[in-house]
């Protein structure tokens, strides 16, 4: 099941609902407000990373680049719509909106 | 003259929040109020350099915020807590903004008297 994001992780309780649900090898999917949580140094970066031991994590690239984040927590997957589309053919859906 | 706080605090693109913001600055910038723009918590994300929403068919609106000088609109501020929570600082910014605390923010909101969310 991929587990997609869409909410920034200081605002909103999406990512640390998705981090207590879904069960460990599942792929977490960052896109719109989620590609926050990609950020190194923000608050949520430690979350992220101790995620990143159990779960593949991918951010979209035209997301991060509307935002201007030009750099992510290393070992998080950048991806384009194509990843995307990739990941959905892969992956049943379970949109943590 | 009318004072006006205009409170930002949601992230751009992902809802319709800071475009709407934006138009009214725009909107009130008209009438020669007294304007206070304040970002606090994900606000702060719409000011941030190097915006390119190119691939989501969207114009980037941090590159907005600087114009609104032109309108009179000169009194930025930006809450250093929410800044530094999410790994930014003042120079991460499109422009020069006044970092304030949380008790500066709670004061320019008290003295506006009036607060249009965002």
């Amino acid at each position: 099941m991929l587990y997609t994001v869409n909410k920034a992780p200081l605002s909103a309780s999406s990512l640390s609902s998705v981090l207590r649900i879904a069960p460990v090898g599942a792929p977490v999917l960052l896109y719109e407000d989620g590609v926050y949580a990609a950020v190194p140094g923000a608050q949520s970066a430690a979350m992220v990373e101790s995620m990143l031991s159990g779960h593949p994590i991918y951010a979209l690239d035209a997301d991060l680049e509307a935002r201007g984040i030009r750099s992510v927590i290393r070992g998080i997957h950048v991806i384009s719509y194509d990843g995307f589309v990739e990941l959905v053919e892969q992956h049943d859906v379970a949109p943590w909106l | 003259m009318s004072e006006v706080a205009v409170l930002m605090r949601k992230a751009p693109y992902g809802t319709v929040y800071t475009a709407e913001g934006f138009r009214t600055l725009m909107g009130i910038a008209v009438f020669e109020m007294e304007i206070s723009v304040v970002f606090v918590d994900d606000g702060v994300y719409a000011l941030v350099a190097g915006q390119a929403p190119g691939k989501l068919d969207m114009k980037p609106l941090g590159d907005a915020f600087p114009m609104l000088s032109e309108f009179g609109v000169t009194d930025f501020y930006v809450h250093d807590e929410s800044l530094q929570e999410r790994g930014l600082t003042a120079d991460d910014l499109v422009m020069d903004v006044t970092i304030v605390d949380s008790a500066q923010v709670a004061h320019i909101l008290e003295s506006a008297g009036k607060v249009l969310p965002f």
